[in-house]
């Protein structure tokens, strides 16, 4: 489904020059949950934005369903971004001033569906992530857990191709982090959504099914995880 | 595109509704300000045109003045102008005048000033001379050695008496001398003293129409201006045409035409201030709209990254602050209008006093008031719009984390 080819991302240039991704190549295929893991720095967020079309490569290929999506012009970018693919942030990045549900269904009135349907689209999604009943909250009355559960629900509600998570955890406790995991777990093991996320938590393997393991840019192994 | 507008239109509105009501009061407070900026002095000046308009109706011009043509100093056959101008219908009172240059004498102190001959009973329906004496009497028809002045002449005057030079305290009854600009002198006596808190009048003086034309030698039915006041205001132009039609063939002006030339020399600077204000005030108004959406827009800069990244289009982002701006702009230009209406209303009860005397009350022009609106309006959009087009062509990257 996602096939990374030779992918390099460089910042600076001649001897300043930072080799973020030196040369990365990988498959993924449809309904994997596989966890990016490294050092800070390792280049593993760099490979995620690349991924989610948020960044450039500075060299490489990178395909979604055979689809040359690195060389697409921003717009097609943008709409790709919108239909294709879900983001989750490591802060959320919610939109303050709009509810939960409005934050989730913004995307589908983009997408060029009435009101009344991207709502219920959102209600949806809000239901999967067990957030239902908090659609009218803004973020500032939600816990850390119940944000990322928004943000993840704004990711799924337009059930992309896939979705990609930059450590969603990074700013939750033991007990949010595992609801946001459970949550990915039910949507890749009931909804066969195909998940990447970076982490550097080694007990979050125990819910991926592969991880990648990356060091100073350069892929250094790719494993399947056993089930426990 | 709709799309786009339902987009933008969303986060628009969930900003007004869930934003910091605090920062929205605070640029709705600036873009009242900025819009009675706009709006207050030219309102100022426009009371100061109504004044000065209104006095040029009431005394030299009527509401319509018929002069001589070309070079020719007096209208040759006033009568018959008179004849033909109260025959047209609307028409509601005319009369003829003479204007002549004359120096005048008294106890020594000597002033010049401008004579003017009127027929007296006349000038009740035609102008506010009878109406402003304010020592003594008007002229009567048999007034042939009477003469009416002008505060300022007399020394009277308590607005503009230190600026002009006059006849020192000259009072009814009192005996002046008059050397009128062919060199013919005659004595009059003072029948009444005039003050109309207006230099064109108050530095003026009258006398009988025959005895202009006695001094001067003239033959019956000259003069120099014939004066008409109509029915209906605001017809001015319609019975210019009809006058003419009647085959009046001198020089036809409304108190418009006249005044218009009048005070575009007397308020030359004004106008300038005026002008000048406007365009400062458009000018600072722009920045100040620009900067004020611009530090909001710099604020949301990671909002804006947030929504790329999700796939919001550029220009629904766009659209959303060009909303959000005209709603700010439309909320200030709503408050600045409660603000101004009260300023109005204060000033119709408390005119500024100008000359001591002369009562200036802004005038709401709703031209005024259009242009400023459609012109704050058009701002709001081109400032929502220019900052948040430069910010939604920022890589996403750059926008959320600054990098």
């Amino acid at each position: 489904m996602i096939t990374v080819k030779d992918l390099k991302r460089y910042y600076g240039s001649g001897d300043m020059t930072v080799k973020a991704l030196n040369g990365v190549s990988f498959e993924i295929n449809k309904g994997e949950f596989v966890a990016i893991m490294g050092a800070s720095g390792c280049g593993k967020t760099t490979l995620l934005r690349i991924l989610a079309l948020l960044d450039d490569a500075t060299d490489g290929e990178y395909t979604i369903r055979g689809l040359k999506v690195s060389s697409l012009p921003e717009a097609e970018r943008s709409y790709y971004r919108l239909t294709q693919v879900g983001y989750v942030f490591q802060d959320y990045a919610l939109i303050n001033e709009m509810t939960a549900a409005e934050n989730v269904y913004i995307l589908s009135m983009m997408e060029g569906k009435s009101k009344k349907e991207s709502y219920k689209v959102a209600l949806e999604a809000l239901d999967k992530v067990g957030l239902k009943d908090k659609h009218d909250r803004i973020p500032d009355e939600l816990s850390g857990g119940e944000k990322q559960r928004v943000a993840i629900a704004r990711a799924i509600a337009k059930k992309p191709d896939i979705m990609f998570a930059d450590e969603p955890c990074a700013n939750l406790d033991t007990r949010n982090s595992e609801q946001v995991l459970e949550v990915f777990k039910d949507l890749n093991d009931n909804y066969g959504q195909t998940i990447v996320m970076v982490t550097h938590e080694p007990w979050h393997v125990k819910y991926v099914d592969r991880v990648i393991t990356f060091q100073d840019g350069v892929l250094v192994s790719d494993e399947w995880v056993e089930e426990q | 595109m709709i799309d786009d507008i339902r987009v933008g239109a969303l986060i628009a509105g969930s900003s007004i509704k869930r934003g910091n009501k605090k920062t929205l009061v605070f640029i709705v407070f600036v873009l009242s300000l900025i819009f009675m900026n706009l709006v207050f002095l030219p309102s100022m000046i426009g009371g100061m045109t109504v004044l000065f308009t209104g006095f040029m109706r009431d005394y030299p011009y009527g509401d319509i003045v018929i002069e001589p043509t070309g070079d020719n100093t007096y209208i040759n056959n006033a009568d018959n102008v008179l004849k033909k101008v109260r025959a047209v219908e609307g028409v509601r009172a005319a009369t003829k005048r003479l204007d002549v240059g004359a120096s005048i004498e008294h106890k020594q102190n000597v002033v010049g000033a401008t004579i003017t001959g009127v027929i007296p009973t006349e000038e009740y329906d035609i102008s506010q001379y009878p109406y402003i004496i304010k020592e003594g009497d008007f002229l009567g028809d048999l007034s042939r050695d009477e003469i009416i002045i002008g505060s300022i002449i007399s020394g009277t005057s308590t607005t503009f008496g230190e600026i002009y030079d006059d006849l020192g305290e000259t009072r009814t009854g009192s005996l002046v001398d008059v050397t009128y600009s062919n060199g013919v002198k005659r004595t009059y006596k003072v029948k009444g003293i005039m003050e109309g808190n207006f230099e064109l009048v108050d530095l003026n003086a009258m006398v009988h129409y025959k005895e202009i034309e006695d001094v001067y030698g003239l033959d019956s039915g000259k003069a120099t201006s014939v004066v008409v006041r109509i029915d209906e205001q605001g017809t001015e132009d319609e019975m210019k045409d009809k006058i003419r039609e009647a085959g009046v063939n001198e020089k036809i002006f409304t108190w418009a035409d006249k005044s218009e030339t009048l005070i575009r020399q007397a308020m030359q600077s004004l106008g300038a201030i005026d002008t000048m204000s406007k365009f400062v005030g458009l000018i600072v108004g722009a920045a100040l709209i620009l900067i004020i959406i611009y530090i909001n827009i710099l604020n949301r800069k990671k909002e804006i990254g947030i929504l790329k990244a999700v796939g919001i289009t550029p220009r629904s982002i766009v659209l959303s602050y060009a909303f959000l701006s005209m709603f700010y702009v439309s909320i200030g230009i709503f408050a600045g209008l409660i603000l101004y209406l009260s300023l109005m209303l204060y000033f119709q009860a408390n005119p500024v006093v100008f000359y001591e005397t002369m009562e200036i009350r802004p005038q709401i022009d709703v031209m005024l008031l259009i242009e400023s609106i459609a012109t704050m309006l058009t701002l709001s959009v081109i400032a929502g719009t220019l900052p948040a087009w430069s910010v939604s062509k920022e890589s996403i990257l750059k926008a959320i984390w600054g990098r």
